[in-house]
């Protein structure tokens, strides 16, 4: 057996005493490692959560998508108002081959079955059985529900499962609320899932004869689609030769596929920010680790002294920093989860509010998520500890001397750090003014610009405190001086935590600024645009579009009711652009609710004409986000639309603003719109009150003569206004929320970054302290380097928060939603931001303070 | 301060569980994919009141045309085609398409769903379906379907003037005076013949009103248009034949025709190559007798009829055929003798094979039968409906 010096047998150290050296620092100064894994676990935790609403909403959508289509390959599909039901014996006789179902649907909210919408589904089950297997012919029992069903013009089907939970036995009633009706329904039959998938799926259904549909749902004589199973196009034949204008044959999965993209820009925005608080929380494991490594030079020079390889300090500082990332994030991942059904319920409610009505019921958590979020907590803590393992590995045994090399290293690299910083603000700022419909792209320049402009902050710090220097030196002495010195002499450290804090306040600033913004430009917009008195519309389910129609009898009586000057009717319908094949909103007026004090982005021709061209019919008006998603050059040339009559062209006339649709939206006279479709119901009305008459006062006369009707909401154009804002603050709470964690996160960070600093300093506090400085005074020096720290970060802040905030509102929002808006920011939101600012790096430096104040001095002194 | 590192790493650990008790849940739904079964349903009953609606209890209420169409207040309709075709080869055939209409609820019953709520154009209590079925007799195959729709939107019904009857595009429909039209056609069999009347419509039972029971009501308006000569196409197993043979129609309605102790009945209707043609059938009861109200009618040549009563025949099973498909056992050959009109014929099915699997299970297919009429050699070819073998018919049609 060798001995253990034969030169030729000698080993490497082993990593083992590394690894317990480690061990008992994490014991031995926990809060650092604590701190770490908090900003970790926030980070993860935002991550996970939003990607836990995503997939929630995702799969709820799927779900309920894949429970109607059953094994639908091809679909029928028409205009706003659905389709002829005549086409259906038609296309049962020509066709007979294919398969061919008929549906009527629609959401409804049931009294006895939750909050939840539910999707009413009327189907003709003698047509059924190829498409959905959910009521077996043949079988005993089957007989009854069928009968059932058919001939009692209330009976309704749902799930078992859903009838369990809210107590529903055969034969109870049920109220439906449709349009502001109450429609009683009896719960006529349970269908019994046979699997766990089938199960989720039918839980938001409750099934009826098509003819229940058509009666509960007031669309006699319409069908919503009717379904087809084609196996090639060959077999298609037949029904195209058949097929009406403005009926479109499209594949089941286009059509889904066309609702589903709504929510694309909304979901990716949301990712994008949860990034965002992971790109704060690596900062701040950076920091952590590049720490802990200066703070253990001493050690790691001993380590090599004693024969460790760069190397093995190398692993040990990134395997430390994974460690951490990786408990960090597993309690991301926990908190993650408990966000996470905060999240679907926010996102959930967007989505209805803009897009769709989706009901989420099940809270879904995919394992990718899981792995996502520990891969990428790791990943970051291991990322971010890069720098500093390499500084680790760098550390030679003489190198243990003085943290001055360590500093002067540091401001050797300091242009190079300067000029990549630049070089990648640069890079960001051109990625994001790259032309072309990329959200991916943009984000990624906006990561780039952050990134960069924290790599010019040492910089533009030693810029700023040589600047600053004579006026703090005037307005604090001595421990003035000391403390702006103390900063740009620790820039290895101080930087960094100048930077944490300088992205999180900007990126408060950035958000901040946006949606005040937005909020101002939309509350500005609507009260340019609903210049009528009264609005008078069914109530619906989803706040931000109103799918029912208004009863011909109150839309009669309104117009002619005492006061009223001119009512404008609007007919609120989703229609397809078959150029995109996306479903647009469009709305068909015969008068303009703005009264003339509308804006416009543009205008074809007269501006003083545009409504009588308009209304004649001569084109449409479409919306700014319709003009950015169709990438579209000024003058606009015409839209072609999926009319009833087959796909037609339309002159654009104007683009106007409308911040209630992300997928554009278009205008169109009422004459050109009947001309055009089938569809005389209207949505709502519009009324002009006679000047000498309070609107308060006529609102409430409507409404007593209107009395007992559910089915008419009457609201003034003020309380519509401020239903609308309410939509909109609702929409934003998930940004608010998402905001706000950054923050934390960021907090955290500074907390961390201070206090480690602070601590380092012991020795050198502690040599003041002998040379007679008082805890007063001590107190005072640590504030004032917190408090230039903080002053510093938020002075930064501001203009990289402004510079966020334009790129946010110029490119990131015109490109996700094709809305513009005016940027507005009151100098209270930038003092607001700069407060918060110096409020954290003062209280970051309270609790260094208190555990200097308390030092023993010749122990601190004696450290060597 | 060590103890600060357990908690964590101690708190770590459900955390980690969790994560892991998430994986399999999830990976285990994935994995169950979209095999899914048919759902299990759970119905509130629904009781049919038998005594509201119309009972057929009139001898000679049969007026043609006007009752070619349907009878919505009765319960129970239907309209039958059946023949026997050959191709010019020689080729054999037999084909039956028939329409059946039932009322889901008395007359008047289906109210709307409030008092100002127009009915859907779909809303029916009137439900259709058809069967069709082709023996090719000479290769033993047997083709049937079944469809179902709403008499409603035009996808099922029927009407007197001018004759139609149709579920989607299978139909049976008027074609010039005496002339129907008859199409259907699935993936595999397509049907189209010109059935020409040659005898004025035959009433069956009491000028119209065949017993089916001994309760008054208990009854079904009968009648029938025999020996219909027809010619068209058939298309089978991507084959077209030109085909020609004799039609026989039954059109009949009524409300709860069966006796409770009823369990099925054998149906028979020959046409014999002397021009004469026969109608039958016997109601079997569960203590293996005949129903008394069993009976037929013997057509002669120039339409006059001989009405036939339980005791005016004798049958005698000579053959039987076990389904594979359902184990129900036919009685598929015959003896008959029928006294009142001499006649004497032995025969049955042209092939076994003939039962309809479909929402019943039943057998219906061509025979043939050879014997003697007054002491001169006949032959015949029919239809045979043989049910309550499989399961029993009591409650249903």
């Amino acid at each position: 057996m060798p001995s253990r010096n034969d030169i030729s047998s000698r080993r490497k150290l082993s990593q083992a005493p590394l690894w317990r050296l480690a061990w008992r620092r994490m014991v031995q100064r926990p809060l650092q490692y604590i701190l770490m894994i908090c900003g970790v676990s926030v980070g993860v935790a935002m991550m996970v959560s939003v990607d836990v609403a995503n997939h929630s909403a995702g799969r709820a959508f799927g779900l309920s998508v894949e429970a109607v289509a059953g094994r639908t390959t091809h679909r029928l599909s028409g205009g706003p108002s659905g389709i002829d039901e005549a086409l259906y014996p038609r296309l049962r006789k020509a066709a007979a081959d294919i398969p061919a179902a008929p549906v009527v649907e629609d959401y409804v909210n049931a009294n006895e079955l939750g909050e939840t919408p539910l999707r009413l589904l009327g189907v003709d089950l003698f047509a059924e059985g190829p498409f959905r297997d959910y009521f077996p012919f043949g079988e005993a029992g089957m007989e009854d529900g069928i009968i059932r069903l058919l001939t009692d013009p209330r009976a309704v089907a749902l799930s078992m499962e859903l009838a369990k939970r809210y107590g529903l036995s055969l034969g109870d009633n049920i109220t439906l609320v449709y349009g502001g009706r109450e429609i009683r329904a009896v719960a006529a039959g349970f269908l019994v899932p046979t699997d766990a998938l089938q199960q989720e799926a039918l839980e938001g259904i409750l099934f009826c004869d098509i003819a229940t549909a058509q009666e509960m749902l007031g669309m006699h004589g319409r069908l919503s689609r009717i379904d087809l199973i084609a196996q090639d196009k060959g077999d298609l034949a037949a029904v195209k030769a058949i097929l009406p204008v403005g009926v479109t044959l499209e594949t089941a999965e286009a059509q889904s596929n066309a609702l589903r993209q709504m929510t694309a820009a909304f979901e990716l925005n949301l990712t994008a920010l949860s990034l965002l608080a992971m790109v704060v929380g690596m900062f701040l494991i950076y920091n952590a680790v590049s720490f802990s490594v200066v703070q253990r030079r001493k050690l790691f020079g001993i380590l090599r002294c004693l024969g460790a390889t760069g190397g093995q300090l190398f692993s040990l500082v990134l395997v430390e920093a994974a460690v951490v990332g990786f408990v960090g994030a597993l309690f991301g991942l926990g908190l993650g989860v408990f966000l996470g059904r905060f999240m679907v319920g926010l996102v959930t409610q967007t989505i209805n509010d803009l897009y769709f009505v989706l009901s989420v019921r099940e809270f879904a958590v995919p394992a990718a998520t899981l792995a996502k979020g520990l891969i990428v907590g790791t990943g970051a803590s291991v990322l971010a500890a890069l720098a500093p393992a390499a500084e680790a590995m760098a550390t030679t045994p003489q190198h243990t001397l003085t943290r001055s090399s360590l500093e002067e290293s540091s401001r050797r690299t300091l242009p190079g750090a300067t000029v990549a910083g630049g070089g990648l603000s640069l890079a960001g700022f051109l990625l994001l003014m790259m032309p072309g419909e990329s959200l991916a792209i943009a984000f990624s320049g906006l990561f780039a610009l952050l990134f960069g402009m924290a790599m010019l902050t040492p910089a533009i710090t030693v810029g700023l405190i040589q600047l600053a220097s004579p006026l703090t030196a005037h307005c604090f002495g001595i421990l003035g001086r000391m403390a702006s010195r103390g900063i740009v002499r620790n820039l290895s450290r101080t930087a960094v935590a100048i930077a944490a804090l300088m992205i999180a306040v900007s990126v408060i600033v950035g958000v901040s600024v946006m949606i005040g913004s937005f909020r101002a430009t939309v509350s500005g917009w609507l009260d340019n645009t609903f210049q009528a008195d009264i609005f008078l519309s069914p109530p619906s389910l989803s706040a931000g579009r109103v799918q029912e129609s208004l009863n011909p009898e109150v839309i009669q009586l309104a117009a002619g009711f005492p006061g009223v000057r001119q009512a404008v009717t609007a007919r609120q319908v989703r229609i397809t652009e078959p150029e995109m094949s996306r479903m647009i909103d469009m709305v068909a007026v015969d008068g303009d609710v703005s009264d003339g004090s509308r804006p416009y982005r543009f205008v074809d021709g007269e501006r003083d004409t545009l409504w009588d061209r308009f209304l004649a019919g001569e084109g449409v008006m479409i919306s700014e986000a319709l003009f950015h998603r169709k990438n579209m050059n000024l003058p606009p040339g015409p839209i072609s639309l999926m009319t009833d009559k087959g796909p037609r062209r339309f002159p654009v006339l104007a683009i106007y603003y409308n911040y209630t649709s992300d997928a554009g939206s278009i205008m169109m006279g009422r004459s050109l719109y009947r001309a055009k479709w089938d569809d005389p119901r209207i949505t709502s009305v519009a009324l002009f009150i006679d000047d000498d008459r309070d609107i308060g006062n006529t609102v409430e006369e409507l409404q007593k003569t209107l009395r007992g009707r559910q089915d008419v909401l009457i609201q003034s154009s003020r309380s519509l206004r401020t239903a609308a804002l309410e939509v909109f603050d609702r929409t934003f709470t998930i940004t608010a929320a998402l905001q706000l964690l950054a923050t934390v996160v960021a907090f955290i960070g500074v907390l961390s970054a201070l206090m480690s600093l602070q601590l380092e300093r012991t020795r050198e506090l502690g040599v003041l302290r002998a040379t007679g400085m008082t805890t007063g005074q001590m107190w005072r020096l640590t504030f004032l380097e917190t408090g230039i720290i903080g002053a510093v970060a938020g002075l930064l802040a501001l203009p990289v928060g402004w510079v966020l905030a334009w790129m946010l509102i110029h490119v990131i929002n015109v490109m996700s939603f094709g809305w513009s808006m005016e940027m507005t920011a009151s100098p209270g939101l930038f003092a607001e931001a700069f407060a918060v600012s110096l409020a954290a790096a003062l209280l970051a430096g309270i609790y260094p303070a208190y555990r200097l104040s308390g030092m023993n001095i010749p122990e601190a002194i004696r450290q060597e | 301060m060590n103890r600060v590192m357990i908690v964590i790493l101690a708190a770590a650990v459900p955390i980690a569980a969790l994560f892991l008790l998430y994986w399999p849940d999830y990976a285990g739904k994935k994995a169950e994919t979209k095999e899914s079964a048919a759902a299990r349903s759970v119905f509130l009953e629904t009781r049919v009141d038998t005594d509201a609606f119309a009972r057929a209890t009139e001898p000679g209420a049969i007026e043609i045309p006007a009752d070619r169409g349907p009878h919505e207040d009765y319960q129970t309709e239907w309209w039958y085609y059946t023949g026997n075709l050959s191709s010019e080869e020689g080729r054999r055939f037999g084909y039956q398409l028939t329409f059946f209409r039932r009322a889901l609820t008395p007359p008047g019953h289906h109210d709307a769903l409030s008092g100002d709520n127009t009915p859907s154009a779909w809303r029916t209590n009137q439900i259709y379906l058809a069967h069709f079925a082709v023996s090719d007799i000479d290769n033993g195959r047997f083709y049937h379907a079944e469809s179902f729709a709403r008499g409603a939107m035009e996808l099922a019904g029927a009407a007197a003037d001018p004759y139609a009857v149709w579920l989607e595009d299978w139909h049976a429909t008027s074609a010039g005076p005496g002339v129907v039209q008859l199409h259907a056609r699935t993936d595999k069999a397509t049907l189209d013949l010109r059935l020409k009347q040659t005898l004025p419509p035959i009433l069956h039972g009491d000028a119209g009103l065949s017993a089916k029971g001994p309760d008054p009501g208990n009854a079904s308006y009968y009648y029938s248009i025999v020996r219909q000569e027809t010619g068209g196409t058939l298309f089978i197993d991507g084959r077209e034949y030109d085909v020609s043979g004799l039609s026989w129609k039954d059109h009949e309605y009524s409300t709860s025709v069966l006796p409770e102790d009823a369990t099925g009945w054998d149906w028979f209707s020959l046409q014999f190559d002397d021009g004469t043609a026969l109608m039958f059938f016997r109601m079997r009861l569960a203590d293996g007798t005949l129903e008394d109200a069993s009976s037929g009618t013997f057509i002669h040549s120039d339409g006059t009829t001989t009405p036939l009563k339980k005791n005016d025949w004798e049958t005698e099973i000579t053959d039987t055929w076990k389904s594979p498909y359902s184990g129900a056992v036919y009685p598929v050959g015959w003896r008959i003798e029928i006294g009142p009109v001499d006649l004497e014929i032995t025969g049955g099915a042209l092939m076994n094979a003939q039962e309809m699997r479909v929402s019943t299970t039943y057998w219906e297919g061509a025979v043939a039968f050879e014997g003697t009429r007054k002491g001169r050699p006949v032959s015949a070819e029919g239809y045979l409906e043989m049910t309550g073998y499989a399961e029993t018919m009591a409650g249903r049609l």
